[in-house]
């Protein structure tokens, strides 16, 4: 395990230095730079030299890039151009708001997924599985930053039930901390949880059809045992991988999400920064979105280990 | 090979060539009878006609200007009502599906070469897999909707800019399914049978192992298409899309989204054509999936 | 109206402040802001003449070649030091360094102290339009403690002299500032005057919050959550007028709609294409839709009615939508189908409808107009190129209000910000109104400067855009301004 464990934190490494170039890339092609948001639409020329050469964007690419990394193998991701604080500051001081939205829309469309898929397989080929299943996809199919105007109008406006946007930091206030989160939560998880959906159906009635489920029912074990104790746990292990990937599909759903609801998130933070030009922002948060998901899909192989020991040498 | 052929080699061919036939009607028939493929089909035929017909179908010119309509509710007049330059949104819409259906064709085909590309190469190659495998592993650890963003805000808005940041958002994920079942393909045994007799590698290439790895690569594609009609509207709803004044499903509901309780008809209806435009996508690549490989019905992967 | 202390008032904006050190950012999203912490020693009144703020005076030389300013005295900075004229020298030495727009101390030689609350300005030569140049709010010179006069832009410790101090800032989620109890309220005046004026800070805290999504402010607004809205989009405006809970207030003068060439390319650099355009435009329509309503048809390089009002010069070529006079200036202008590329922006929402609308009226008449619409940055990198675009659309928010030295200032030479090529009568004029001695001397050379844009039509000028803005109507004592003046507002009940 411990070996396992070594082998996926070194692999990363790699994939992490490819995000690091592909940023890099980006930046050499964006057109325009920060210093016309800082000296406004007024600013000549001149004033706008100045604020290149103060920041240091008059040095060629190659020598920005060799510095930046230069800086990062001693920890430091560089200042904000404009936040006033330090790229890694800015960063950890958003992570909180984008991981409560994913994680908890994560286990909204775990749930709600789940539900759907085991009541699908359950009461297979009846007009229950149909509804279930083109809940599921319909679920998949709307485009989820249209729903989330469309929630903010209907919960946040017209019934008044939840705030129409902003994040309460739970450390504030743990009731205005999920009240902000229940729309953008369950927005995201809407259009997730059709995947788990059909996952946990497909992979249920796999196990449903199996030998030893039919025994147990044979022997007169009662159906909600036999759906619990051998049917769920041995489906899980699709549900998993499934699940993995979600994770970091809801991470990417986030983003939008975040700008539709007024979220401080990392993902916002990414885009105003892309939208500004504020270099160091957009590779240092890039890359931290980037070590955040490597890092759960680790934990989801973790897992998958575990429920399935043949699993952990199937790099 | 210069084997002399027995007589009857002509009447074989021509029977196997009908077996073939067969098989291929009796595929087409399984897909229509199958009912969320056929509703998906039909859903993607009626889009693909809109698109198509636009100029016969749209009542009004899509960029045509009025300022004496702004805002109009949908009437008779105006089916789905006017915008904030007093244009007829249902035109603006029918129009949209072009654009929606061209990011969405370019996407999948560019996507489809590069992956199939990159995907056998990386399982032929031996040198090359880790250089390959790693690259798209660094892609796909970006949210994909950033990525996407970044490389249309670093290209510019226009069309083709989305094109090319979906297709390089959405690459990775399908030549990692093409190198998978190309692996698995690559140990069958009729595959060795092909290296005994002497067929070249390209022969075995496109002859036998892409056309075993063509189910999986087809279902990923019919998803790809799916997404990237969303994903044109995400980048529109966020300033890096399609530019206007040509309508795009996606800036149709960015415009319209400041709009939405006075004017909700700007952003629900072209809202609504993109959703049932991927539900009859996703419809198709179920049904697409139960027939070509039924072991994996109903589990997908997101981009 | 028996004002209330006490209360929360948050206050919506779209954007992230860039800065909140005063003098080094001209962006209205910093201004909104940071005029609620920082004051001038010279400011704006009401109707835009110059004020003493933190001086209680200046004493001009005769030759206009020495300003002495006093200090008022017992004023207070955030921090607990008393403002003296060292922290005004050390404001001032550094705004010439980062301050946005240190050109306007470019006529000071040096910053003299003269006594504790006194400073003297040499001058390289006499201004007479200085102090109104020193009183501007664009990149304003507002006075901070000595201690951050050597900080980098951006750098501060966001310590100043008004009645509200800085709290702290949550990028993309909000700003908070909460009453100086220490405020040392200016006594001369009985209420607010423009930017000075017997200000109060009634309210214990303001909370400044980013949403970037008009519709999401407006629900945020119609819920209750937010006190005002910085800008409501007008159809919510019209819907929501009758409504008793929300007050709007119209702010008609905010902006100029403008439409600049590049005087460099093919074709629009000949004159008589751009009278084309500029004849063949219909201003009510662009303006109807880039303003969603909100708005005043004028020809005007200033506002109506204001000092320096050129009356009707120019009014014979504006909003003629005069398709067939267009038509024989572009075959005199030997026009043939080449491209005309219009730079514009999504990001402020006026410039790209007004850009679709100027494009749809030149096509109409044969022009090939294109647009290219790219973010804001790169907007803002393009026009400054030579080539690859020949007309750009400008929303001017401050410069129109700060009178025509502050507008013509951007058109003038060296080249650039607006102007690829600068024109040389326009210079020699623009140098004849700085030394204007006279309010009426400064109006000749304008109504001069006036007919001449009418002449070279390097810019457009399309109409007078206003901002909407929106309040709970429990906000009391809200008047409409540059900027939210949230001293003096209160929350009733």
């Amino acid at each position: 395990m411990i070996r396992f464990l070594v082998y996926r934190l070194l692999s990363a490494i790699p994939v992490l230095f490819v995000v690091s170039l592909v940023t890099f890339l980006i930046m050499w092609l964006v057109p325009g730079d920060i210093s016309a948001e800082i000296g406004g639409v007024d600013a000549t020329p001149e004033d706008l030299a100045a604020i290149r050469e103060r920041l240091g964007l008059d040095r060629p690419l190659l020598e920005r890039a060799l510095n930046w990394y230069a800086a990062l193998l001693q920890g430091d991701l560089g200042q904000s151009y404009t936040l006033n604080r330090s790229v890694l500051g800015a960063v950890l001081e958003r992570l909180p708001v984008t991981l409560s939205l994913a994680g908890i829309a994560l286990v909204l469309a775990t749930a709600m997924g789940m539900l759907l898929g085991i009541l699908a397989a359950v009461r297979h080929n009846t007009l229950l599985d149909q509804g279930a299943m083109v809940t599921a996809l319909v679920g998949l199919s709307i485009p989820d930053f249209w729903f989330g105007i469309v929630m903010i109008i209907l919960f946040g406006v017209w019934l008044g039930w939840l705030p129409t946007g902003g994040f309460v930091a739970f450390s504030e206030s743990p009731v205005d901390w999920a009240r902000s989160m229940t729309l953008p939560a369950f927005t995201l998880a809407i259009t997730q949880m059709g995947v788990i959906a059909r996952m946990t159906r497909s992979a249920m009635l796999d196990v449903l059809s199996q030998d030893y489920i039919r025994t147990a029912r044979a022997k007169g074990m009662r159906a909600r045992a036999v759906i619990f104790r051998h049917g769920l746990r041995n489906a899980m292990i699709p549900i998993i991988t499934v699940v993995g990937v979600l994770s970091g599909v809801l991470l990417s759903g986030a983003v939008v999400i975040e700008t539709v609801f007024s979220l401080p998130g990392v993902g916002r933070l990414i885009i105003g920064a892309i939208q500004r030009r504020d270099f160091p922002i957009i590779q240092g948060g890039l890359l931290i979105t980037a070590c955040v998901f490597v890092f759960v899909n680790i934990l989801v192989d973790i897992a998958y280990a575990w429920f399935d020991p043949r699993g952990r040498d199937d790099s | 090979m210069t084997v002399e052929l027995p007589s009857d080699t002509v009447s074989i061919g021509r029977e196997i060539k009908l077996a073939r036939r067969r098989r291929r009607l009796t595929f087409a028939r399984r897909l229509f009878s199958h009912p969320s493929f056929l509703v998906g089909f039909v859903i993607l035929v009626l889009f693909t006609m809109t698109a198509l017909l636009a100029d016969v179908l749209a009542p009004y010119e899509p960029t045509k200007i009025n300022y004496r309509f702004i805002l109009a509710p949908p009437s008779a007049e105006f089916w789905c009502g006017t915008d904030a330059y007093g244009r007829d949104v249902l035109s603006r819409i029918i129009y949209g599906t072009r654009v929606s259906l061209r990011i969405g064709v370019f996407v999948v085909v560019m996507t489809g070469i590069l992956g199939t590309l990159l995907g056998t190469l990386a399982s032929y190659v031996k040198w090359l897999d880790g250089l390959i495998m790693r690259s798209l592993d660094g892609l796909m650890a970006f949210p994909g909707v950033l990525l996407a963003i970044a490389l249309a805000a670093a290209l510019g808005p226009s069309e083709i800019n989305a094109i090319i940041a979906l297709t390089v958002t959405f690459t990775p994920r399908t030549a990692r399914i093409v190198r998978a079942s190309v692996i698995v393909v690559q140990g069958m045994q009729f595959i060795e049978s092909a290296h005994a007799v002497g067929a070249g590698h390209g022969r075995i290439i496109f002859r036998y192992i892409l056309a075993n790895a063509l189910s999986p690569l087809i279902v990923q594609l019919t998803f790809v298409f799916a997404v990237s009609i969303v994903a044109e509207a995400i980048l529109s709803f966020l300033g890096v899309g399609p530019p206007p004044p040509a309508p795009s499903l996606g800036n149709i509901i960015a415009e319209g989204r400041s709009n939405i309780q006075e004017a909700w008809w700007i952003a629900v209806f072209p809202g609504l054509v993109i959703a049932v435009a991927v539900l009859g996508l996703n419809l198709m690549g179920d049904g697409l999936r139960d027939i070509l490989d039924p072991r994996h019905s109903g589990a997908r992967d997101k981009t | 109206m028996a004002q209330v202390k006490g209360g929360e008032l948050i206050f919506v904006q779209g954007s992230n402040p860039p800065s909140l050190d005063g003098m080094s950012t001209s962006s209205q999203a910093s201004r909104n802001i940071n005029m609620n912490i920082y004051e001038t020693l010279y400011g704006f009144s009401e109707d835009i003449k110059p004020i003493p703020i933190l001086a209680e005076g200046v004493e001009i030389s005769d030759d206009g070649l020495t300003y002495v300013f006093t200090l008022r005295q017992g004023v207070m900075f955030h921090n607990g030091d008393e403002m003296n004229s060292a922290d005004v020298k050390a404001s001032l030495e550094r705004y010439r360094i980062v301050g946005a727009t240190k050109n306007l101390l470019a006529p000071v030689k040096d910053i003299e102290i003269t006594g504790d609350y006194e400073v003297t300005f040499h001058m390289e030569e006499a201004t007479p339009t200085f102090l109104e140049a020193f009183s501007s709010p664009r990149a304003p010179a507002v006075i901070i403690p000595e201690e951050d006069g050597d900080a980098e832009a951006g750098k501060n410790s966001f310590v100043g002299t008004g009645p509200y101090k800085f709290v702290e800032y949550v990028p993309d989620s909000h700003v908070t500032i909460e009453r100086f109890e220490d405020y040392s309220a200016d006594t001369r005046s009985d209420g607010i005057d423009g930017f000075g004026g017997h200000k109060t800070a009634w309210l214990d805290k303001v909370t400044f919050r980013i949403i970037p999504e008009p519709g999401a402010q407006v629900a945020a607004l119609e819920a209750g959550e937010v006190h005002i809205l910085e800008q409501i989009p007008m159809p919510a405006a019209r819907r929501l007028e009758d409504d008793p809970d929300i007050k709007l207030y119209e702010n008609l003068r905010w902006a100029f709609t403008t439409f600049i060439f590049n005087l460099n390319v093919p074709p629009s650099d000949n004159v008589k294409f751009r009278e084309a355009v500029q004849v063949a435009l219909n201003m009510e329509a662009i303006m109807a839709i880039s303003s969603e309503g909100l708005y005043t048809l004028n020809h005007r390089w200033q506002y109506e009615d204001t000092a320096y009002d050129p009356g009707q010069i120019g009014a014979e070529y504006y909003n003629q939508a005069d398709a067939e006079r267009a038509k024989a200036l572009l075959d005199e202008a030997g026009y043939n189908g080449e491209e005309f590329v219009i730079l514009t922006d999504p990001n402020i929402p006026q410039h790209g409808r007004a850009a679709v609308v100027i494009a749809e009226q030149l096509n109409a008449i044969g022009i090939n107009a294109v647009i290219n619409q790219v973010d804001w940055p790169t907007a803002l990198n393009i026009r400054m190129q030579d080539e690859g675009w020949n007309g750009w659309t400008l929303q001017m928010g401050i410069e129109p209000y700060l009178g025509p030295v502050g507008l013509i200032a951007t058109l003038a030479s060296p080249a650039r910000p607006h102007f690829v090529v600068p024109d040389a009568g326009l210079d020699a004029l623009y140098q004849e109104l700085i030394k204007g001695a006279t309010v009426e001397e400064r109006l000749e050379t304008f109504k001069k400067i006036q007919a001449h844009l009418y002449e070279i039509f390097a810019i457009i000028k399309v109409g007078d855009s206003g901002l909407m803005h929106a309040a709970r109507s429990n906000v009391k004592g809200f008047i409409p301004f540059r900027f939210p003046r949230v001293y003096d507002v209160w929350l009733e009940g």
